[in-house]
C-alpha cells in the first residue's frame, strides 16, 4: 500500500518516456491526478487506534548493516504525502498552457512523476538509509527540471541548486554513518531504524560533529542562513511547475529531516543549542524579509520570502512544545499552499508575457481582475492574515517559541511588520498601479475556467485552514505527541 | 445558558449577505449589490438592539463557541462575550454604521467598482463586529487585523491614484507595527497564562504575572496607539482620506479608529493594574489633542480638518481613559461616532454637490443658500462637536473636562484647549463653507444631495443632537457584566463649574473663530499667502512628517544594503567565486584528473577522517 505510493508514480515516470507531444502530457496528469485520489483514500483510510502512531507499517527483509526497507505513514508524513501529490497536479495543471511555447517533451512530465516518487520516498521511509537513497534522488530530476526547461540562466542556476544541495547531502550522509557507527559502537546492533536511533542522543564532541553535518545536510535544504542563496537563482529560473515543487515540497524536506531525525535523535544537543539554531531561524525571517524588500522581480522576492517563513517552521518545531512542533508541521503545509498558489499565478503571468518584473506589469486590476483578487488573498495568506492558514501557523510557531524563548519570539514576530512591507508594495505595483510605458499588462488575459477552479481551490483550502486547523492539528497530534513525549523536555 | 439567536445572526447575518452579495448579485446585477449587504445592516442593528436590550435588564453572557486551533493541551477558542460595554459600542457602532452604508448606496452609485465597494465596505463592518464581541485575545486579533485588511482596501479603493496607494500601503504597515505590539502582548499572556479570554486573564492576574504585565500594557497600549491614531503614530489617519468619503465616516465614527479606544477600555483592569501606565496613555492622549487640534486649526482640505479633528477627539478619549474614567472615553467614543459621521457625511455631500472626490476650503463658500439641508446637518454636529448644551458632544465632552479637573490643572489645561481648538476649527470650517463669500469660479453647481444622501445623514444629525439625553442610560447599561470596577465606568455628574470651564472654552473658540472668518472674510487666505513658512510648517504636522519619512527612507536604504551589498553582491558573490576559485586551484596542485575514480579517494578518505572523529 505505501510502497505504491512511491512505485507508482516512478512506474508511470517511466512510461511516460515512451509517449510523445500531448500523449504524454496527458498521460503524466492522469497518473498525477490518480496519485492524488489513492492518497485522498489513503487519508480517510481508518487507523487502528492500538496501532500507536505509525498507522500503516511496511517492512521488508533485513539487509547489510541492519539496513531494511521500511516505510510508514503517521499524520505528519500523511499531510506531506497529501501536499506532495496535490502540488504535483497543481504544477502540471500550470504547465498545461505553456506547454507547447516551453517545450515541455516527455522527459518534463516524467521529470516530475520521478520527483514525486523520490519525495514520496522521502517523506515515507522510516529507515535513515532508504531516506538518504530518496534524498538524494529528489536532486535529479529537478536539476533537469531546472537545467532544461528554466529560463535564460537556467544552467548556472541548476549548477548552483546541485552543488548547494549535493555539498549538503554529503554532510548529512558522514552524519547519518557517524551517528549509526556511533550507536554500533555503543550497543552493538547495526540499525538505521529512525525509530530505534530515536534513544541514541550522542552528545559530546562527536555528538556535536554529526549534530552540526545534519544540520548542514537538512539546513542547505530548508534552506538556513547563509546557506540560502542557491533557492533565489533556482527558483527564479525554475519553470513555474518547477517553482511550485521546489518551493511547496522540496524545502519542506529539511523541516521534516528536522522533525524526524534531528530532534528525536539528539534531543539533548538540540535543546542546548537552541539558542543558536532559534537566533539562525530569527536570521532566516529578519534577513530572509529585508532582502525580499528590495527584489525587482516577482518570482525572486516570493523566493526570499520563503527563507522568512521557513525560519518560523524551525523555530516552531525547535521549541519543543506541542502547538510549536504542530504549528511548525502545519507551517509547512501553510507555506506550500500558500506559495504554490503564488508561484503558480505568477507562471500565468509570465505564460502570458514572458515577464515577471514588478515593473512590467501595473493596473492589472483592470485587465485582470480575477487574478488581482486572488493574488492578493494568496498575498494575505503569506504575510498572515488571521483568518487564512499562514496566520494559524505562525502563530503556533511562536506561542511555542514563547514558551521556550520568549525574547526569540518577540524577534521573531518582528517579521510580521516586514512581511506586509515586501509584499504589499510588490503587489500594489504590479496589480494597482497605473500601467507604465514599458508595460506588458495589455497582454495579460484573465484566468480562465482551468486556472480559476484551480484558484479556487487553493485559496479555498487557504481559508478552511486558516478558520479551522483543527481537523488537521487533530491528524499531526499523535506524531507531535510522540516527539515532545518521547524527547526530552525542558 | 443558551446563547440568544441575535448573537449569531451578528455573525451569520453579514457573512450571507457577503457571500449572495459575491456569488449572486456581483456577477448578475452589480447594481443591486447593496440590496443583501443593507438587509443584513438592518438584521444587525436589530439584534445590537436585542442584545442591548437584554443587557440593560441585567443579562450578560461569555461563552466559547468552538475551538479554533489546539495542539496538546494548549488551546484557541472562539468565543463570544455581550456586557454592558461590549452592547452599548455594538448598537452604535450598529446603527451610524448602517445609516452611512445607506448613505454610501447613494454616493458610489456611479462608481464602476460598486460590487467591490461594498463588498468590501460589508467586510470592513463585520470585522468591528467581530472584534466587538469577542471574549479572548486572540479572537479580537484576528478581527483586528480584519478590520486593516478592510481599509487597506478601502483606502487604496481608487488604484489607480498613487496617492490612494501610498496612503493605503502606509495604513496597513502603520497598522501593522502595533498588530507586532498586539501579538506579542499575546504571546507573552499566552506563556504566562496559558489562556487569553478576557475574565480569566483579568482573573488570574491579581496571583502574579509582574514585570511581564507592564510589557503587555504598554504593548497593548501602543497597538491601541496606532489603530487609534494617537500621537506618535497618528500620521496615518489624515492620509486615509483618500479613500471614497463614505469609507472615511465608517472608519472615523464606527469600525476603525475607535477599536483601539475599545481595546483599552476592554483591557482596563490589566491597564489599571499596571502602576503609571494610565497617566502615561492619559499624558500621550493630552497631547496628541492639542497638537491634533491646533493642525486642524491649520488645514484647508475639508476632509483633513476633519481628520484631525478625529485624531484630537481620540486623544481625548485617551485622556480621560488614563485618568481612569473609562465610562465617560467611551460614551465620547459613541457621542464623537454620531456627530463626525454627519460631518464626514456633509463633506462628502458638499463633494459631491461640487461633483470631486474632494474639496478644499478655498473652493467652496456660500453654501447656506445652495444646500440648507447639509447646513442644519452640519451646524447640529458643529454645536455637538464644540460641546454646548444640549448637543450629544457636550455630555461627554464635560465628563472628560471634569475628569481632567478633578486630576489637576495641567490635565485640565490640556482639555480646554482641545476643547476651544475643537470649536474654533469646526467653527472655522462652518463659516467659511457655508457663511464666508462664495469663490469666484465654482468648479461646480453646489445642490443638495438625492434623498438616499441626506435622509441617512439627517437621522444621525438628530443622534448628534438628542444622543446626550441618553447618557444616564448608557451609564447604566455600561457597569452592566463588566469586569471592570464601577466607579472607573461611572459618567459625570452634572456641575456649573465644570459647565463653565467647558462652555466658556467653547465660547472662545466660536469666538475667535468668528472674527477670523466672518468679521475678516480674506483672513484665511492672506494669512496662508503671507506666512508659508508656518503654512510648510502645519503641511509637515510641525516636522513630524519629515521625521516619519526619514524612518521609512532609511529602514528602505537598510533593506537594500541587506538585499544588494551583503547578500548579493557580497555573500552570494563569494560562494559563486569559490567554484572558479576551486577549480583554478585544483589545477595548481594537481587534484583535478577528471577521473571519478580519484575523486571517489577523495570522497572516502574524508568520510573516513571524519568517521574516525566522530568515533574518538
Amino acid at each position: 500500500m505505501l510502497t505504491a505510493l512511491w512505485a507508482l508514480p516512478a512506474l508511470g515516470g517511466v512510461l511516460c518516456l515512451f509517449t510523445k507531444g500531448e500523449t504524454s502530457k496527458r498521460f503524466a496528469t492522469t497518473v498525477a491526478a490518480a496519485m492524488l485520489g489513492y492518497t485522498v483514500w489513503l487519508s480517510c483510510v481508518p487507523y487502528a487506534p492500538e496501532a500507536g502512531v505509525w498507522g500503516l507499517v511496511e517492512s521488508g527483509p533485513a539487509w547489510i548493516f541492519g539496513i531494511r526497507y521500511q516505510l510508514a505513514l503517521d499524520g505528519l508524513a500523511l499531510s506531506l504525502v497529501w501536499l506532495t501529490a496535490f502540488l504535483t497536479v497543481v504544477s502540471f495543471a500550470a504547465s498545461w498552457r505553456g506547454a507547447e511555447s516551453g517545450g515541455f517533451s516527455a522527459g518534463f512530465w516524467s521529470s516530475f512523476l520521478f520527483l514525486e516518487a523520490a519525495l514520496m520516498g522521502v517523506f515515507l521511509s522510516r529507515d535513515l538509509f532508504v531516506f538518504y537513497v530518496f534524498w538524494e534522488a529528489t536532486l535529479i530530476p529537478m536539476f533537469f527540471i531546472i537545467g532544461l526547461w528554466g529560463s535564460e540562466g537556467r544552467r548556472h542556476a541548476a549548477m548552483k541548486f546541485f552543488l548547494f544541495t549535493f555539498f549538503g547531502s554529503l554532510f548529512m550522509l558522514v552524519g547519518l554513518l557517524a551517528l549509526v557507527t556511533h550507536y554500533h559502537a555503543v550497543s552493538g546492533v547495526w540499525t538505521w531504524d529512525m525509530g530505534e536511533l530515536a534513544g541514541a542522543n550522542p552528545t559530546g564532541l562527536a555528538g556535536l560533529l554529526m549534530f552540526v553535518s545534519l544540520i548542514i545536510g537538512f539546513g542547505v535544504k530548508i534552506p538556513l542562513f547563509p546557506m540560502h542563496t542557491w533557492l533565489p537563482d533556482a527558483h527564479t529560473e525554475a519553470p513555474a511547475a518547477g517553482s511550485i515543487m521546489l518551493a511547496g515540497v522540496m524545502l519542506k524536506m529539511g523541516v521534516y529531516g528536522f522533525i524526524r531525525v534531528l530532534l528525536p535523535v539528539f534531543p539533548r544537543l538540540s535543546w542546548d543549542l537552541l539558542p543558536w539554531l532559534g537566533g539562525l531561524a530569527c536570521v532566516n525571517i529578519l534577513y530572509g524579509s529585508l532582502c525580499a524588500m528590495q527584489q525587482r522581480d516577482l518570482k525572486r522576492l516570493i523566493a526570499y520570502s520563503s527563507v522568512a517563513h521557513l525560519g518560523f517552521c524551525v523555530l516552531g518545531v525547535l521549541s519543543w512544545t506541542p502547538e510549536g512542533v504542530a504549528g511548525g508541521s502545519l507551517q509547512m503545509l501553510n507555506h506550500g499552499i500558500t506559495t504554490g498558489a503564488l508561484f503558480m499565478m505568477i507562471g500565468f503571468l509570465y505564460e502570458r508575457t514572458h515577464r515577471r518584473g514588478l515593473s512590467d506589469f501595473g493596473d492589472l486590476v483592470t485587465r485582470a481582475p480575477w487574478m488581482t483578487f486572488f493574488f492578493g488573498w494568496a498575498v494575505m495568506a503569506s504575510i498572515g492574515l488571521p483568518g487564512l492558514n499562514g496566520f494559524v501557523g505562525e502563530f503556533m510557531c511562536l506561542a511555542g517559541m514563547a514558551r521556550a524563548l520568549p525574547l526569540m519570539a518577540m524577534v521573531a514576530a518582528i517579521g510580521i511588520v516586514l512581511s506586509a512591507a515586501y509584499c504589499l508594495p510588490a503587489y500594489q505595483t504590479v496589480f494597482w498601479g497605473a500601467s507604465t510605458a514599458g508595460s506588458v499588462s495589455s497582454k495579460v488575459l484573465d484566468l480562465d475556467l482551468r486556472e480559476k477552479v484551480l484558484v479556487w481551490l487553493l485559496c479555498g483550502i487557504m481559508l478552511y485552514i486558516g478558520l479551522c486547523p483543527t481537523p488537521l492539528l487533530d491528524a499531526l497530534a499523535p506524531s507531535v505527541a510522540s516527539l515532545v513525549a518521547d524527547g526530552f523536555m525542558p | 445558558m443558551p446563547i440568544p439567536v441575535s448573537v449569531y445572526l451578528l455573525f451569520l447575518a453579514p457573512t450571507a449577505a457577503l457571500l449572495v452579495a459575491f456569488f449572486l448579485f456581483r456577477p448578475l446585477r452589480p447594481q443591486w449589490t447593496h440590496w443583501p449587504i443593507l438587509a443584513s445592516c438592518a438584521v444587525v442593528a436589530a439584534a445590537s438592539m436585542d442584545l442591548a436590550a437584554k443587557t440593560y435588564t441585567g443579562w450578560s453572557m461569555d461563552a466559547p463557541l468552538g475551538v479554533w486551533m489546539a495542539a496538546g493541551s494548549w488551546e484557541v477558542y472562539f468565543g463570544v462575550r455581550i456586557d454592558g460595554l461590549c452592547a452599548a459600542v455594538l448598537a452604535m457602532v450598529a446603527v451610524v454604521g448602517g445609516l452611512i452604508h445607506v448613505y454610501a448606496a447613494g454616493y458610489m452609485r456611479e462608481d464602476p467598482g460598486f460590487a467591490r465597494f461594498f463588498l468590501c465596505f460589508h467586510l470592513f463592518f463585520l470585522s468591528m463586529i467581530g472584534m466587538l464581541v469577542s471574549n479572548n485575545f486572540v479572537q479580537f486579533y484576528l478581527f483586528w487585523e480584519g478590520v486593516g485588511l478592510c481599509s487597506f482596501l478601502l483606502i487604496g479603493f481608487w488604484t489607480h491614484k498613487q496617492s490612494a496607494r501610498s496612503a493605503a500601503l502606509q495604513a496597513f504597515v502603520t497598522n501593522r507595527v502595533g498588530d507586532l505590539a498586539f501579538l506579542v502582548a499575546i504571546l507573552i499572556l499566552l506563556k504566562a497564562y496559558g489562556d487569553t479570554r478576557f475574565e480569566y486573564v483579568f482573573g488570574q492576574m491579581a496571583y502574579g504575572g509582574g514585570p511581564l504585565l507592564l510589557l503587555v500594557g504598554v504593548l497593548l497600549f501602543v497597538a491601541a496607539a496606532s489603530k487609534s491614531a494617537q500621537f506618535p503614530l497618528y500620521f496615518w489617519l489624515p492620509d486615509a482620506m483618500e479613500g471614497p468619503t463614505p469609507v472615511s465616516a465608517l472608519m472615523h465614527a464606527a469600525t476603525m479608529v475607535t477599536a483601539g479606544i475599545f481595546l483599552l477600555a476592554r483591557s482596563w483592569p490589566l491597564i489599571a493594574f499596571v502602576p503609571g501606565l494610565g497617566t502615561l496613555i492619559a499624558a500621550v492622549g493630552g497631547v496628541t489633542a492639542v497638537f491634533a487640534g491646533l493642525l486642524a486649526c491649520g488645514q484647508t482640505d475639508l476632509k483633513r480638518i476633519l481628520a484631525y479633528s478625529t485624531v484630537s477627539h481620540l486623544g481625548l478619549m485617551a485622556l480621560a481613559l488614563g485618568l481612569g474614567r473609562v465610562g465617560i472615553a467611551v460614551l465620547h467614543l459613541i457621542m464623537h461616532g454620531f456627530f463626525k459621521a454627519v460631518l464626514f457625511l456633509c463633506a462628502g455631500n458638499i463633494a459631491h454637490g461640487l461633483g470631486k472626490s474632494a474639496a478644499d476650503i478655498s473652493e467652496v463658500g456660500g453654501l447656506r443658500k445652495h444646500m440648507p439641508f447639509t447646513l442644519a446637518c452640519f451646524m447640529a454636529a458643529a454645536i455637538s462637536l464644540a460641546g454646548i448644551w444640549p448637543a450629544a458632544g457636550f455630555f461627554s465632552k464635560d465628563g472628560i473636562i471634569e475628569a481632567c479637573l478633578e486630576a489637576g490643572p495641567g490635565w485640565a489645561a490640556l482639555a480646554l484647549t482641545a476643547a476651544a481648538l475643537g470649536a474654533f476649527y469646526i467653527s472655522r470650517m462652518l463659516f467659511l463653507a457655508f457663511f464666508g463669500p462664495s469663490p469666484e469660479q465654482k468648479p461646480g453647481h453646489p445642490h443638495e444631495a438625492p434623498a438616499g444622501m441626506s435622509v441617512p445623514v439627517g437621522f444621525l444629525a438628530l443622534g448628534a443632537l438628542l444622543a446626550g439625553f441618553l447618557s444616564p442610560g448608557i451609564g447604566r447599561l455600561l457597569v452592566k457584566g463588566a469586569m471592570s470596577p464601577e466607579e472607573s465606568l461611572a459618567l459625570a455628574h452634572f456641575s456649573w463649574p465644570v459647565f463653565a470651564a467647558g462652555t466658556s472654552a467653547a465660547v472662545i473658540g466660536f469666538a475667535a473663530a468668528w472674527f477670523l472668518t466672518i468679521a475678516r472674510p480674506r483672513f484665511d487666505w492672506t494669512w496662508r499667502r503671507e506666512h508659508p513658512g508656518l503654512q510648510a510648517l502645519v503641511a509637515s504636522d510641525f516636522g513630524w512628517r519629515h521625521v516619519v519619512a526619514f524612518v521609512v527612507k532609511t529602514s528602505w536604504r537598510f533593506a537594500e544594503w541587506v538585499g544588494g551589498a551583503l547578500d548579493h553582491r557580497t555573500w552570494d558573490g563569494f560562494l559563486e567565486w569559490t567554484s572558479p576559485a576551486a577549480v583554478s586551484l585544483g589545477g595548481a596542485v594537481s587534484l583535478k584528473s577528471g577521473r571519478l575514480s580519484d575523486y571517489m579517494w577523495w570522497i572516502v578518505m574524508g568520510t573516513a577522517a571524519l568517521l574516525a572523529a566522530a568515533l574518538i
